[in-house]
């Protein structure tokens, strides 16, 4: 086959289809069409990978038996342990801490930091990571964090608005929480020295969010989590809190009668374990998006495989709203080496708008995710108005360079220094032309049940994050994720702060609760190669791993 | 005329009054001074090993940039760069010098620095002393509103201005150029056999005692001279000779404490300028009180 | 065209979309096939030579040829400097460096990822700190060792200008110094390879933290809103919404009015 031509970054078919966007520029800056009404979201949403039938099963084993998960999800959920109480010595501790944080996020670090703060010494809190600190999704947030903090916002309507989005399945108790102390962690951030985009007059900037009914965004250009992220993991590092690394959780321990009292630890490199003795735990391993739900290509991190989920249920903590999957409705969709990449949602509020093949806009920019990713598939796969890439992907328009027209000349370089960096890697101009996009796994809506202090239905365990369930529902808002990690993140460490310094005693070291599953495990007829937490995604070259073998 | 400007980081942290008043006396003389885009710490001070050349790249890179405000059309001046200390100015000239003399130098210090243009070597390295007497201290004559008749002052020159001569910018044994611009202000002029002493330079991080002793012979004969402040060019000198005050006065309580004036701090006042331009709160030892006394401020009117 | 459309919807088999989609994104999600690989390059991974598909980063074509990463690796995106690279094309003396999961691999390329950098972060209290360049120098007194050689800036692989903000830095130009490290990912190839060493990711991220702090104050409006919830002005409002049943909830969304853009 002859090579591509390539034009400005595109093979030459597509870069002739995309003068069209170019063409209907002018008209769409007065149109757009309108929002959805709720009975026109109803009907796109069936096409949402989520409602469209197949790729779920009921869980047939634990405190969820019954409820819908996605099969991945329920896969992991339905399998054996990695290491059982013969193979490994659990009788006495490596490290004795009094607060355990697993996952080295933003909400884990928020939280270790706030057990710091409430009164427990740096050296009585350990945060384990599985890779390093701060390879989590968190970073990698582009768009921005909600807070209700203009005059005419309050944090009813930010409440609303989350609650809508969310389809009202919001545990309202605990959304309460995530907007109650929204402009705190403003004022936290701005306290510690984050960059916080501020007008000439020394306001906030605040953008638009899907689903949103004021201006509520507030972002660090196009790097908001990795901005948060660093300020606040510089903050932990200069606190000389415990820190390791590389060393993933692979079981929760109890004390036989629902409580957990520490971990067994896995050391990545050398395979070695090492038991934590822990009076209370914090989970924050983020979410599952490298479980590559319905075959999706996704946002997430290199470990956003579930372990959380996996742990705190095998333990006996109890779930929620375990079958809704947010697919961001803009990954990138060209060029192969990027798809999937998240394209921030503050593209579409800084005036991009999504364009199908024709040139023609479909849908207003700014519905919920859930329903702007809908409007989108039906557009390549109902409408056949989508553009075909030639690996065989499909995807509309994003008119970035609406965003100047909104915005005047180099916004795009002054807001989006990330996302332009990205293309320009691959000799795309996104100030000049469109970039192509398609939805992509984004965020795991449900989790461990959690209350407003970040508790779980399991004494000793707390949940923050994008592993916890319910603040979300089964929808989450742009820029409730971060919002969450660092309102939940800091009640957690507080509540967990409380409980330690109430005098709660360390609990023993066993792992029974694992007897009791694996039982049921057996019952139900699980296969037995089955295992989880999995740690970490397979994309090892087939040809490669048929000819392993292993020697050690 | 549009001069390309190097301030050097004191000038920009500890000594920002130098700058304020230079910038506020050299546009009454005519002279913009165009700061360089991009400009990087000029080294500090000129190595003298002959084969460490790394330690030259910082001055070239800013020499470098002179060549770039031309071609942008930011200033309008033959190539000059000027400086306000006296440490930048020795170190960014010795290193112009090394450059034009040794050709092979060059070509190595433009290879390692292969995202940048090619040094060409046709920057001149002016202090703005040295400008300012190219222009005429005539012209500095006409300026004065507000001469400082009475103030007598002993001018201090310390090293890097004179030495080597190569780079010097007056007769190392008997330098004249603040002499010149004293008497175009307007003030007496007191002779100080210790003007060319060093002052102890950096020795001030590492041993204080160092500086302190020879601060204080340097400044005790210009008070001995009748002297009742000292005049110079560079911010370090005049950290050593103002500063360290507080470390004399500590070995020698009968030390009579006295004032040490950028000469732009000198120049800003016989101007008529507004004090806020000399930013006196950042001298060390206060020369408000000498000021006053002398009438040169308080009664007249500053802009 | 609704109803034609609303039809179509109908009678189109959603689980089909679904496989559809599946399958157009296989390779992304569970790697290349052989069988469908046109062109290919040989890359050096640490001297020793694989054959890859030429479509792959840096990280994807080291997957494929059988490394599984426990390290050099974490966002995947560009986001989070796990995956420092340093490489050396055939030919060419130029070490140059990139992120592995941001550079397609070329022909030629000997590589080595460098997944963690010795770096010193010492201990401070951002309140309690001096707006100040002193503070930075308090911290990092090798700053003053840089010799402006630039090679930090050759070998950002965000393109940063990283000897500018450094210089930044030494003068005490704080915003120069924020702005222009901004984008930094703290990956350490930097401080690697800076002959002063200095770390100036740290020494930029001490910069950051004290000019976003003190630079410009807290907005007036947050501070006033803090001030209203201490004082209980949402108390009642939250009291009630949260006690909302869904039929009234829907309503009120549903009517809810939309700020004025």
């Amino acid at each position: 086959m002859a090579e591509l031509e390539y034009i400005e970054g595109y093979p030459a078919y597509m870069h002739e289809l995309l003068q069209r966007v170019h063409a209907s520029r002018e008209k769409r800056k007065t149109y757009v069409p309108e929002a959805m009404s709720m009975e026109e979201q109803q009907k796109v949403l069936k096409l949402h990978p989520d409602y469209a039938p197949g790729g779920k099963r009921n869980i047939s084993v634990g405190p969820n038996k019954g409820d819908v998960a996605p099969e991945p999800v329920a896969d992991l959920l339905e399998a054996y342990p990695l290491v059982g109480s013969e193979e490994i010595d659990i009788s006495s501790a490596d490290f004795d801490v009094d607060i355990m944080v697993i996952g080295g996020g933003l909400a884990g670090t928020a939280a270790a930091i706030w057990a710091n703060i409430q009164g427990v010494p740096a050296d009585r809190i350990l945060l384990v990571n599985k890779l390093r600190h701060g390879d989590a999704n968190s970073i990698m947030a582009e768009g921005g964090t909600q807070a209700a903090d203009r005059e005419i916002d309050s944090l009813d309507r930010h409440y609303l608005d989350s609650m809508g989005g969310g389809h009202f399945t919001n545990k309202p108790d605990v959304l309460r929480g995530l907007v109650e102390d929204a402009p705190f962690v403003m004022h936290w951030l701005h306290e510690l020295g984050a960059m916080i985009d501020k007008n000439e007059d020394g306001t906030f900037v605040e953008k638009w969010g899907g689903g949103t009914s004021v201006r509520r965004l507030h972002s660090c250009k196009d790097y908001t989590g990795l901005e948060e992220f660093r300020v606040i993991r510089d903050e932990f590092r200069s606190r000389k809190i415990g820190c390791i690394e590389h060393y993933p959780a692979i079981e929760l321990l109890t004390d036989g009668e629902g409580t957990v009292t520490g971990a067994v630890l896995y050391n990545l490199e050398t395979g070695e374990y090492k038991i934590v003795q822990a009076k209370a735990t914090i989970l924050a391993t983020g979410g599952f998006g490298r479980l590559h739900i319905r075959g999706f290509p996704t946002t997430n991190h290199y470990g956003a495989t579930a372990d959380g989920l996996v742990l705190a249920y095998r333990a006996g903590a109890k779930l929620r709203d375990t079958d809704t999957v947010q697919y961001h409705p803009t990954g990138a969709a060209y060029p192969i080496q990027i798809v999937g990449y998240l394209l921030t949602e503050k593209l579409r509020s800084s005036g991009a708008q999504p364009v199908n093949v024709d040139g023609d806009s479909f849908v207003f920019p700014l519905e919920p995710r859930d329903v702007e990713a809908s409007a989108i598939i039906r557009e390549c796969y109902v409408r056949d108005k989508g553009i075909e890439t030639p690996t065989g992907l499909r995807g509309v328009w994003l008119d970035t360079p609406m965003i100047e027209v909104k915005n005047g000349e180099g916004y795009i370089k002054k807001a989006f220094p990330g996302m332009d960096r990205m293309f320009s890697r691959y000799d795309i101009d996104m100030t000049n032309n469109p970039v192509l996009v398609f939805p992509t796994l984004h965020y795991q809506n449900g989790g461990v049940e959690t209350d407003p202090q970040g508790r779980t239905t399991l004494d000793g365990l707390w949940v923050a994050g994008e592993v916890s369930g319910g603040v979300h529902g089964k929808n989450r808002l742009m820029g409730n994720s971060t919002l969450d990690t660092m309102v939940y993140g800091r009640r957690s460490g507080m509540s967990a702060a409380e409980y330690v310094k109430g005098g709660a005693e360390q609990g023993k070291l066993t792992l029974e609760h694992q007897t009791s599953y694996v039982k049921m495990l057996k019952e139900a007829d699980v296969p037995p190669e089955r295992r989880s937490p999995i740690l970490l995604p397979e994309y090892r070259g087939k040809e490669a791993l048929a000819r392993m073998i292993d020697v050690f | 005329m549009k001069v390309p400007y190097y301030p050097g980081c004191t000038l920009k942290t500890k000594a920002a009054n130098f700058e304020t008043s230079a910038l506020a006396v050299a546009e009454r003389l005519g002279i913009e001074l165009v700061e360089l885009p991009r400009w990087n710490c000029c080294g500090t001070v000129y190595s003298l090993a002959d084969d460490d050349l790394i330690h030259h790249v910082a001055a070239v890179r800013n020499l470098i940039r002179v060549q770039e405000m031309n071609a942008q059309g930011l200033v309008d001046d033959e190539y000059r760069l000027v400086t306000l200390c006296s440490m930048c100015f020795n170190t960014l000239k010795q290193a112009n010098v090394r450059m034009s003399e040794n050709p092979e130098d060059l070509e190595k210090i433009n290879d390692l620095m292969y995202l940048e243009d090619d040094y060409e070597g046709r920057v001149e390295v002016k202090h703005l002393l040295e400008l300012v007497d190219e222009l005429g201290f005539d012209k500095v004559e006409e300026q004065v509103k507000n001469p400082l008749e009475g103030l007598r002052i002993a001018p201090y020159y310390g090293c890097m201005l004179l030495r080597p001569t190569e780079v010097g910018i007056d007769d190392p044994e008997d330098p004249q150029i603040q002499t010149r611009m004293l008497e175009a202000l307007g003030a007496e002029k007191i002779e100080n056999p210790y003007r060319k002493v060093c002052c102890g330079s950096y020795q001030t991080v590492q041993d204080k005692k160092v500086v302190s002793n020879l601060a204080y012979d340097i400044l005790t004969h210009a008070r001995n001279a009748g002297a009742d402040a000292i005049s110079l060019s560079c911010p370090l000198c005049a950290f050593n000779l103002d500063s360290r005050q507080r470390e004399i006065k500590e070995d020698h309580p009968s030390f009579r404490e006295i004032p040490v004036f950028y000469f732009t701090q000198l120049m800003a006042m016989a101007f008529g300028l507004s004090e806020d331009y000399c930013g006196f709160d950042l001298n060390y030892i206060d020369p408000e009180p000498l000021l006053s006394a002398k009438g040169i401020i308080g009664g007249s009117n500053g802009e | 065209m609704a109803s034609s459309e609303e039809s179509a919807t109908k009678k189109l088999d959603l689980q089909k979309v679904m496989d559809r989609i599946a399958e157009a994104s296989k390779q992304v999600v569970s790697g290349v096939e052989a069988g469908t690989v046109e062109n290919w390059v040989t890359i050096y991974i640490m001297g020793r030579a694989y054959q890859v598909p030429a479509d792959l980063t840096i990280l994807t074509a080291m997957e494929y040829a059988g490394y599984k990463f426990v390290r050099g690796v974490g966002c995947r995106q560009g986001f989070c400097g796990a995956c420092a690279t340093l490489y050396r094309k055939e030919g060419e003396y130029k070490l140059q460096a990139g992120m592995a999961c941001q550079t397609r691999v070329e022909d030629g390329m000997y590589l080595v990822q460098i997944p963690f950098t010795p770096a010193e972060k010492p201990s401070y209290d951002i309140a309690e700190l001096d707006y100040d360049v002193n503070t930075l120098f308090e911290y990092y007194p090798e700053l003053a060792r840089c010799v402006s050689c630039n090679t930090c800036t050759k070998a950002c692989p965000q393109d940063l200008e990283v000897m500018d903000y450094v210089q930044a830095g030494i003068k005490g130009d704080f915003g120069d110094l924020a702005e222009e490290s901004f984008d930094c990912i703290q990956c350490g190839l930097c401080a690697i390879r800076c002959p002063s060493e200095i770390v100036q990711y740290n020494v930029a991220q001490l910069g950051r933290r004290l000019y976003g702090r003190y630079d410009s104050p807290e907005p007036e409006h947050l501070t006033n809103r803090l001030e209203e919830i201490d004082e209980g002005k949402f108390e009642q409002a939250l009291d009630e919404i949260t006690s909302l049943g869904r039929e009234e909830l829907e309503k009120m969304y549903a009517e809810r009015e939309r700020e004025q853009e």
